[in-house]
């Protein structure tokens, strides 16, 4: 998600400073004043994720099985949703958040939110700080109607819920995935190459000096230059071969041993003297307005730099490098402090996870937001439908390839239900950051969640490789400086010699 | 008992009540956090800690470099300005001073961004010269603030003084650097201290103009994001306490060159 995660850090600076003051009470205030049949959600998710609706007439997504169009705030559609199948009202208050760090100020500081959508690292710190409320068993019932996450959710990532634990719990026991992506290299294709672009050390390819723009987060960087450094062992056959491979990139991806550690500070050094600049936001723009030839971006925002280029009739591509990709989730949680013991409230958190996870809701989110659910649909063919409808070709169209999606839709990548006949140029297009080829997937791994020692170094080394060290000041400045201040001293106290002459 | 009674006195209790709540007690809290470790135990690690950190120091330079030639700059560029308009026979001269100032009331980030494209078509890649578009951003931004001050004092100069100074046989140099120079330091201390400390922390000229380099301002944000609200409040103490001395320091400065200017003019 995009981040602009200063201007959240000086907002949180302020917040501190008033929290003595109002935290608990500012808390206790926001207690629903609602009457007692009206149920009370404080919800907590990215910017701009999730469909506000106003879509213009011709934004109609033409399903050969119906359209679909956004007309209205999706949250606001929710509300009557609930009280019409339940008979009960509902009142989302509905907040946004910049970055993961911000939220978890926000509820250090005594925000109370019922539920809310960090990314798979947050929410597994929320876990070990035993912060999170349960999913109920009904959600979990696939022979519920309206259970939408559950009936739709992709086994893929399904598997990658449950097979991951916190403290002997699974994430799948508190989280519901919302949206996922990989971490890919969105580049100009008329002037760089996808050989160049197809592995980590790319970001420090001397030939593109000052045209690369770098996510500005440690976590990003971190994990592209540790794909960097061990660059030779990941793609190496025996490394790859390995029965336990998926295990041990996880491991290897996961190095934040201090050797390692002070090994990515030196790389991020050069790669910070070799890039353009790290960016928060401006990672888009730079690309469309051709500032900068690539730019290290999340297959999300990837989606929507190459949109708005094709709307310019400029054409960029995205690269998943060799080596490996950080495949990352955001996804729903209950926080104990919002829900606590309230099944009523609980039951309608839940309610809103269906209900944004139904399929014809799953494709409006994914158009106005351009990342990837994690609902492949189960039954209802509408999600696959949409992802042939963006991608597949034209009828005349003769480069075509065959692009299988089985691992995402049913588990099977065989299934001949769920191939795309693209243009092949989709390859390296929209297609493949949208939905990632088996063989990208087979090479991703998850970046965990690091203890407290863990995160402090590596955010030390960030802000290290951030800082300008004063060891590389040029001793002509120091002379430079010493001499101006010679100077105005020697000034200061000819003029006091020159007033006391004159008393 | 005595009654209470509305005096003029009771005109400042807003003010007062506004100055504790959003200046004191923040300032307490910061004071609290950057004397504390995560544990709520007093220390004075996050200060000797900062004092001895390379890069920390490194950031403090950076910053006072960048500040400094934006001052500077800044400085050279306002003085004339202002001299010419102050002492033209220039009609309408409000006018004209609103003209230098008017970009001050354009939105800062559309500033910044029509900037960061003029300054991409005259430099090609703005990535090469990371320190220089720091300081041509912050001239753009800080520059009125050096103006107005300047062409306050110099047009309040009684200009029976020069004409006094010719009299006496000074020639227009003279005049000027015994003169209005020196009369005109005032306004160029105020003018320096509106420029050079904003200077110091304004790290979002950076981020917009593509310098990755963190200055005072970008360090604090990045202790905050890594929940290290000790160390971030630490540093703006520091700063705080720069700017401090750095007041006496002028003021001081003032004082001695007012006596001075009195002293030359016996």
């Amino acid at each position: 998600m995009k981040m602009n995660y200063r201007m959240a850090a000086l907002g949180a600076a302020f917040a501190v400073a008033f929290s003595a003051l109002g935290g608990p009470y500012a808390a206790e205030a926001r207690v629903e004043s609602f009457s007692e049949d009206t149920i009370t959600l404080r919800i907590a998710n990215w910017e701009d994720y999730i469909d506000y609706g106003d879509w213009d007439e011709e934004e109609t997504i033409e399903l050969e099985s119906g359209d679909i169009i956004g007309e209205r705030n999706m949250v606001d559609e929710f509300e009557e949703w609930y009280e019409e199948t339940y008979g009960k009202k509902v009142k989302v208050e509905y907040s946004t958040f910049g970055t993961n760090e911000d939220l978890y100020n926000m509820l250090t500081l005594g925000d109370v939110y019922d539920l809310v959508c960090p990314s798979e690292y947050m929410f597994m710190k929320l876990m070990t700080e035993k912060a999170l409320v349960p999913l109920s068993d009904e959600f979990f019932d696939e022979n519920e109607e309206n259970n939408y996450y559950i009936r739709g959710l992709s086994q893929y990532i399904r598997d990658i819920f449950d097979s991951h634990e916190i403290d002997g719990e699974k994430w799948s026991s508190y989280a519901a995935g919302y949206m996922w992506g990989i971490t890919g290299i969105v580049y100009n294709s008329d002037v760089v190459s996808p050989e160049e672009v197809s592995t980590w050390k790319f970001l420090n390819n001397p030939k593109y000096a000052r045209q690369i723009t770098i996510k500005d987060n440690v976590r990003d960087t971190y994990f592209a230059a540790v794909g960097a450094l061990k660059s030779d062992l990941l793609l190496s056959d025996e490394f790859r071969n390995a029965p336990d491979y998926p295990k041990r990139l996880e491991e290897e991806m996961n190095d934040v041993s201090p050797e390692m550690i002070a090994k990515v500070q030196d790389y991020l050094q050069e790669v910070k003297d070799n890039a353009y600049s790290f960016e928060t936001d401006s990672g888009a723009a730079d690309m469309i307005t051709g500032k900068v030839l690539a730019n290290y971006q999340w297959s999300g925002d990837s989606v929507y730099t190459m949109d708005r280029a094709d709307e310019d009739e400029f054409t960029l591509s995205f690269a998943v490098p060799e080596e490996v990709t950080n495949i990352y989730f955001d996804g729903w949680v209950m926080l104990k402090s919002g829900i606590g013991e309230d099944a009523e409230k609980q039951h309608a958190a839940e309610a809103f996870i269906n209900y944004i996870s139904r399929p014809d809701n799953v494709i409006r989110n994914m158009y106005y937001v351009g990342y990837t659910s994690v609902i492949a649909g189960g039954d209802d063919q509408r999600i696959f439908e949409f992802a042939d409808y963006n991608f597949s070709a034209e009828d005349d169209e003769e480069d075509t390839v065959e692009y299988p999606l089985g691992w995402f839709f049913t588990g099977d990548n065989e299934d001949e239900d769920y191939i795309i006949t693209a243009p092949s140029e989709q390859l390296h297009r929209q297609m493949v950051s949208q939905y990632p080829s088996q063989e990208d997937i087979s090479r991703s791994c998850i970046m965990l969640n690091f203890d407290k020692e863990e995160s402090e170094a590596l955010n030390r080394m960030w802000i290290n490789v951030r800082c300008f060290n004063i060891r590389n000041v040029p001793v002509w400045v120091w002379v430079l400086t010493a001499a101006a201040l010679a100077a105005l001293i020697g000034l200061y106290i000819r003029r006091r010699i020159y007033i006391r002459s004159l008393e | 008992m005595k009654t209470w009674k509305f005096s003029r006195k009771s005109l400042g209790i807003p003010y007062a009540v506004f100055l504790l709540l959003f200046v004191a007690l923040p300032l307490l809290v910061l004071v609290y956090y950057a004397f504390t470790n995560g544990e709520g135990h007093f220390t004075v690690s996050n200060l000797t800690g900062f004092f001895t950190d390379p890069n920390t120091l490194g950031t403090l330079c950076y910053s006072f470099a960048i500040a400094a030639v934006t001052t500077l700059v800044c400085l050279l560029l306002a003085y004339p300005t202002a001299y010419i308009l102050a002492t033209s026979n220039l009609k309408r001269k409000q006018v004209w001073l609103l003209i230098f100032i008017m970009s001050m009331w354009i939105n800062f980030s559309l500033r910044m961004t029509a900037l960061k494209e003029v300054l991409t078509l005259i430099e090609g890649n703005l990535a090469r010269y990371p320190f220089l578009n720091a300081v041509v951003g912050m001239t753009y931004d800080f520059l009125p603030f050096m103006i107005l001050p300047i062409y306050n004092t110099i047009s309040r100069l009684d200009g029976a003084l020069i004409e006094a100074a010719k009299d006496l046989g000074a020639n227009d140099t003279a005049a000027f650097l015994k003169i209005t120079l020196p009369l005109s330091v005032p306004g160029i201390i105020s003018g320096v201290s509106m420029v050079f400390l904003p200077a110091m922390t304004n790290y979002v000229v950076l981020d917009m103009l593509y310098n990755s380099t963190y200055i005072m301002g970008s360090l604090i944000g990045s202790y905050f994001s890594a929940y290290n609200w000790h160390g971030g409040s630490m540093i703006a103490l520091i700063l705080l306490a720069i700017i401090i001395v750095f007041t006496v320091a002028t003021n001081g400065a003032d004082d001695s060159d007012r006596a001075g200017i009195g002293g030359a003019l016996l």
